[in-house]
C-alpha cells in the first residue's frame, strides 16, 4: 500500500517539478530552487521505492504479485536481486530509476552552463511519463488484486502463508539465470536513459534560440549514450551466444532491433554534431536527429512492450493490457509532436544561421556517412514495423525474415566503411584532390590486397569480397591514424579507435556468418567421434549445483582433442522445476581459441545398450531382456508378510510371477524389502537357465490396483553386467574469428569513451578560459 | 541549394522504395494449415502442440517429429530439422516456419511463446491458489 501510494505521490511531484521548472524559465530563481528540491525529492522517493521492492524480493514476500511472478525461495542470491528487473513492471522501474539517476548528473551540469530550467523542464516531463507508467504498471500489486478474477482472496493467501511449500513464487526462467542478467539489462536501460539527454538539451536550445552552444554540451552525452547502449547491445549478443545454444549472437529479432535503431540514429547524430562543431552547418539536422534518437527509444518500447508484435516476435511481451498500450502510444505521440513542433517553430530562425559546405570536405563525407547510418536505421525500422504496416494495410499477417536485413546491410556496410576511409582522407573545409588521393591510396591498396588474399583463401562471393575490401581499407587508415595519435595525443584517437573496432566487428561477422561449419554428432558414453578435425570424447556427466533442490543440473564432459591440444568443454543439461522438469534447458559448451571457437550445442539424449529391467502391470507379461523366449507375467502382489521383515525398518513385500520358458512354466514368489523409497531385491535363479530374477521396485496405485506395476531386474552369470550407456547428441560447429565480434565492439566502445573524455575536457577548458581572462 | 535537395530526395525515395520492395519479398505469411497446403510456399503457422499424439526425436537424422493443431483446430504432422526446443512443454503456443511437403509440414524454425518467460498472462493462477 505505502510504496504504491508513494509512486502516485512521486508522479504528482514530477508534475509539480515540471510546472516549477516551467515557471522558472522566465528567470524567477525562487521557482528554480523549488523545482530543484522537487527533482531531488523524486530521486529520493524512487530510491525508497526501489529499496522497498528489493526488500520484498529478498524477504520472499510473495503477497506481491511481481515477487511471486519472477522469484522463488530456491533462487540463488545474485539472480534473486536480478528479479528486480526481470519482469515488465520491474524493467519500467529500472528505466525510471536510471533516468532519474542520469538527471542527478545532468542537473548540476546544465546548471553550471545556465541551462537548468530549460533542460530540466523537458527532462522532468520524460521522468513524469515514466512515473505515470509505474503508476499504471504497479510493481507492488498484491496477489489478491492481480488474481482476483481467479478467486484468489486475501484470506486465502493469509491461510497458506505459513505453508512454505505452497507459499512460493513461480521462479525465474532458467534461461535468465545467468550472470549476464546481472549487467545486460541495467546497461541497456542506462543506454535508453542517456538517449534522452541530447534530446532535452536540443529542446532547451530551441527554446533559448541558442543553436550552437548546445552541441558542445550534448556531444559528450551523445557519445556516452552510443558507448553505453552499444556495449549493452553487445552483451545481449554475447549472452545469446554463450547460453542459448543456437550458435549466433544476433537474430534481427524485434527486441534486438529496437535497441539497435536508437543506437544507429545516435551514432549518426554524433557525426552530424561534429560537423556542426567545425562548420556551423547541419543545425536543423542535429535537432532532428536528437529528437529522432529519443523518439526511437520510445517507439521501440512501444513495439516491444505494447503487444503489437506479440504474434511475430519471439520475445516481445505478450498482451500487457490495453491501458499500457494506449499510454505508450500517447507518450510516443507527445514527444513526436513536441520535438517536431519545436523544430518547425524555430525553422525560419535557424535557416538564417546555417552555413553550407564544400563537397570535397570532411564534413560533406561525414554527412553522407550519417545518411548511410540513417538509411540503416530506416531499413531496420521498416523491417521491424512491417508486420504492423501490413496489418494496417489489411494485408495477410506476415513476419520479415532475417535475410532482409542481411541482404540490405551488405551494401550499407560497404558504403559506410568506404565513406569512413574517405572522410578521414579529407580535411575540414576544403581538401586538395591530390592530397586526398595520396592519403587514401595506401588504405585502398591494403583493402585490395586483403580482398585478393580472401579470394585465394576461397571466398568467392563478390559482395563478401567487397566487404572484406571495405573493412580492410577502413581498418588500415584508422589503425594508422590511431597508432600515430596514441603516441602523440591519445585523447584525440577516440574516433579512429571506434572505427577500427567497427572494421574488426565487420570482419568477425563476415567470418562467422559465412564460414561457420556445423556437424551433427552422436556420442556414445566412453567413445570418441571425429568431427571437422576435432576428436570429441564423451566421458560422462557430473551433477552440479546439488545444493539446490529445485533442479538437476548436469555438466556433460566432452574432451576435445585438436592437434596436440586437449581441452574439456562442458555443455549443460538443466532440468528445472520451472517447467516441472519436463524437458531440459540446454546450454552450449564452448572451446575458446583465438582464431576459432568450437561450439558444442546439446540437442538431445539417448541411450544405448539393452536395459536389464522390465516394468509391467498386474496381469500383463513381457519378455526377459536377455532372452525373449522367457516370458514373465505379473500375477499379483502379496503383502501378507509385510510386517515379518528380517530387516529393521523395512517391509517385506512379495510378487507372485509366472515365468514361462519353452520347456516349462513355473510360478515364483519373489521377495523384496523396502523402506518406502529404496528397494532391496532378493534374486532367485530361473531353473534351466543361467539367469536370475528379482523385484527391484513396486509402484502401487491405490486408486486403481490393476495399474500397479512391478519392475523385474535380471542378471545373467554368463554375460558381463549390461550397462545402459548414455548417448549425447549435439550440433558441433566451428566459429571462425568470432572473437573479432566481441573485440570489435569493445574497441568501439572504448573509442566512444576516449572521445567523450576529450569532448568533456575541451568543454571544461572552454568554460575555464573566460574566467581567467 | 534546390537541385541538391531534389537529388537527395530522389535517392532517398529510390532507396526507400527498394527496401520496401525487398521487405515485401522477404516476408513470410502467417497462415493456417489449410492455406499452407494451398499456397505450397514457405509460410508460418501458429498453433499448439497436440500432446496426445506421439512425438519423437530421430537422433540419427536430427529430426523432431510432432503434431500441432493450428488456430482452425486442424492437425498437421510437423518435421523439424533439429531437436525439441527448450521450452516446448511450457509454451502456450508454438510457431513453425516451413512448407508443406507430401502432407507433412517440414519446418526450419520453431519459435515457442512462453507465458512465463516474460510477462505472465492474467489467466495464470498462482500455485498458491491451486
Amino acid at each position: 500500500m505505502i510504496p504504491q501510494l508513494l509512486i502516485h505521490l512521486l508522479f504528482g511531484l514530477g508534475v509539480g517539478t515540471l510546472l516549477a521548472y516551467l515557471f522558472s524559465m522566465r528567470g524567477d530563481t525562487r521557482y528554480t530552487v523549488v523545482a530543484r528540491s522537487g527533482y531531488y525529492g523524486i530521486c529520493g522517493g524512487l530510491l525508497i521505492v526501489a529499496v522497498w521492492q528489493m526488500v520484498n524480493i529478498v524477504t520472499h514476500n510473495f503477497d506481491v504479485s511481481y515477487v511471486y511472478g519472477y522469484s522463488s525461495r530456491e533462487l540463488a542470491s545474485p539472480f534473486l536481486y536480478a528479479t528486480f528487473y526481470a519482469g515488465q513492471e520491474g524493467s519500467f522501474m529500472l528505466w525510471t530509476i536510471m533516468t532519474a539517476a542520469f538527471g542527478v548528473v545532468l542537473l548540476p551540469y546544465v546548471r553550471r552552463n545556465g541551462y537548468e530550467s530549460h533542460v530540466m523542464v523537458f527532462y522532468t516531463l520524460i521522468l513524469s511519463f515514466l512515473l505515470l507508467m509505474m503508476v499504471v504498471k504497479n510493481p507492488f500489486a498484491f496477489l489478491w488484486e492481480t488474481y482476483a478474477k481467479d478467486g484468489t482472496t486475501r484470506e486465502y493467501i493469509d491461510s497458506i502463508r505459513n505453508d512454505l511449500s505452497r507459499y512460493n513464487g513461480k521462479g525465474l526462467n532458467p534461461v535468465l539465470q545467468n550472470r549476464w542478467i546481472m549487467i545486460h539489462p541495467p546497461i541497456l536501460f542506462a543506454g535508453f536513459a542517456s538517449m534522452s539527454i541530447p534530446f532535452v538539451l536540443g529542446m532547451a536550445a530551441l527554446v533559448k534560440k541558442q543553436y550552437r552552444e548546445w552541441i558542445d554540451l550534448a556531444l559528450p552525452w551523445a557519445l556516452a549514450a552510443c558507448g553505453i547502449l552499444g556495449f549493452g547491445i553487445m552483451l545481449g549478443g554475447f549472452w545469446a551466444y554463450v547460453t542459448l545454444g543456437w550458435g549466433g549472437f544476433w537474430a534481427w529479432d524485434p527486441v534486438e532491433n529496437s535497441s539497435l535503431i536508437p543506437w544507429l540514429i545516435c551514432v549518426a547524430l554524433v557525426h552530424t554534431m561534429l560537423v556542426q562543431q567545425r562548420t556551423q552547418g547541419l543545425i536543423k539536422t542535429n535537432f532532428t536527429l536528437a529528437t529522432l534518437a529519443f523518439v526511437a527509444v520510445l517507439y521501440s518500447t512501444f513495439l516491444t512492450r505494447s503487444g503489437v508484435l506479440g504474434d511475430t516476435s519471439v520475445h516481445a511481451f505478450v498482451e500487457p493490457g490495453f491501458f499500457i498500450y494506449l499510454l505508450l502510444l500517447i507518450i510516443l505521440g507527445t514527444f513526436i509532436v513536441l520535438g517536431v513542433g519545436m523544430i518547425i517553430w524555430r525553422w525560419k530562425d535557424i535557416v538564417r544561421h546555417n552555413a553550407p559546405f564544400a563537397k570535397t570536405s570532411r564534413e560533406f563525407a561525414l554527412s553522407l556517412g550519417s545518411s548511410v547510418l540513417l538509411a540503416s536505421a530506416v531499413i531496420v525500422t521498416l523491417g521491424t514495423s512491417y508486420p504492423i504496416i501490413a496489418e494496417v494495410l489489411k494485408q495477410p499477417k506476415v513476419a520479415v525474415e532475417p535475410s532482409f536485413y542481411n541482404l540490405t546491410h551488405v551494401p550499407v556496410l560497404i558504403v559506410m566503411l568506404l565513406l569512413n576511409a574517405a572522410s578521414l582522407s579529407l580535411s575540414w573545409k576544403v581538401t586538395d584532390i591530390a592530397v586526398f588521393r595520396r592519403r587514401l591510396l595506401h588504405s585502398l591498396v591494403t583493402g585490395l590486397l586483403a580482398a585478393v588474399v580472401a579470394r585465394l583463401l576461397g571466398v568467392t562471393e563478390v559482395s563478401w569480397l567487397m566487404l572484406v575490401f571495405a573493412a580492410w581499407t577502413s581498418l588500415r587508415i584508422n589503425g594508422e591514424l590511431a597508432f600515430r595519435l596514441l603516441k602523440r595525443a591519445p585523447g584525440k584517437a577516440g574516433a579512429y579507435i571506434s572505427h577500427f573496432g567497427i572494421s574488426l566487428l565487420v570482419l568477425g561477422v563476415i567470418a562467422t556468418a559465412g564460414y561457420t561449419q556445423t556437424d551433427h554428432v552422436r556420442m556414445v558414453e566412453g567413445t570418441s567421434v571425429n568431427s571437422m578435425g576435432y576428436t570429441l570424447t564423451f566421458l560422462g556427466k557430473q551433477q552440479v549445483e546439488r545444493e539446490y533442490k529445485d533442479r538437476e543440473k548436469f555438466e556433460y564432459l566432452i574432451r576435445v582433442d585438436h592437434g596436440s591440444t586437449s581441452t574439456m568443454v562442458k555443455p549443460i543439461l538443466y532440468y528445472s522445476d520451472f517447467n516441472k522438469r519436463q524437458s531440459p534447458f540446454l546450454e552450449p559448451g564452448i572451446y575458446w581459441t583465438v582464431a576459432k571457437d568450437l561450439y558444442v550445442s546439446p540437442k538431445a539424449l539417448d541411450s544405448e545398450g539393452k536395459p536389464s529391467e522390465i516394468s509391467i502391470m498386474k496381469n500383463t507379461s513381457a519378455p526377459c531382456p536377455f532372452d525373449s523366449a522367457t516370458i514373465v507375467e505379473l500375477q499379483r502382489f502379496d503383502m501378507s508378510e509385510a510386517q515379518q521383515s528380517e530387516m529393521e525398518g523395512y517391509l517385506k513385500l512379495a510378487v507372485i510371477a509366472t515365468i514361462r520358458r519353452p520347456d516349462t512354466t513355473l510360478e515364483r514368489k519373489l521377495y523384496c524389502y523396502t523402506n518406502g523409497t529404496a528397494f532391496v531385491p532378493i534374486y532367485v535363479s530361473i531353473p534351466g537357465s543361467t539367469m536370475k530374477v528379482g523385484v527391484k521396485k513396486i509402484v502401487r496405485n491405490n486408486a486403481d490396483p490393476s495399474q500397479s506395476t512391478a519392475t523385474f531386474a535380471f542378471s545373467d552369470s554368463t554375460r558381463p553386467a549390461t550397462m545402459v550407456r548414455e548417448v549425447f547428441i549435439a550440433d558441433v560447429s566451428t566459429k571462425p574469428l568470432i572473437n573479432l565480434v566481441w573485440i570489435g565492439v569493445i574497441t568501439m566502445v572504448l573509442g566512444f569513451g576516449v572521445s567523450m573524455g576529450r569532448q568533456k575536457s575541451m568543454r571544461t577548458r572552454e568554460t575555464e578560459q573566460p574566467q581567467q581572462s | 541549394m534546390k537541385p541538391r535537395y531534389i537529388v537527395g530526395a530522389v535517392i532517398a525515395v529510390i532507396c526507400f522504395a527498394g527496401s520496401l520492395w525487398l521487405v515485401q519479398s522477404s516476408t513470410i505469411e502467417y497462415t493456417t494449415v489449410a492455406k499452407a497446403v494451398e499456397l505450397k510456399k514457405r509460410v508460418t503457422i501458429k498453433g499448439t502442440w497436440k500432446k496426445s499424439e506421439e512425438s519423437s526425436y530421430d537422433t540419427e537424422k536430427n529430426i523432431f517429429r510432432f503434431v500441432m493443431t493450428d488456430d482452425e483446430s486442424k492437425d498437421v504432422k510437423v518435421e523439424f530439422e533439429g531437436s525439441k526446443p527448450n521450452n516446448f512443454e511450457l509454451a502456450e503456443s508454438i510457431v513453425v516456419k516451413g512448407r508443406m511437403e507430401n502432407g507433412v509440414f517440414v519446418a526450419s524454425d520453431i519459435l515457442t511463446k512462453c507465458p512465463s518467460k516474460y510477462e505472465g498472462t492474467n489467466s495464470m493462477k498462482p500455485t498458491a491458489a491451486r
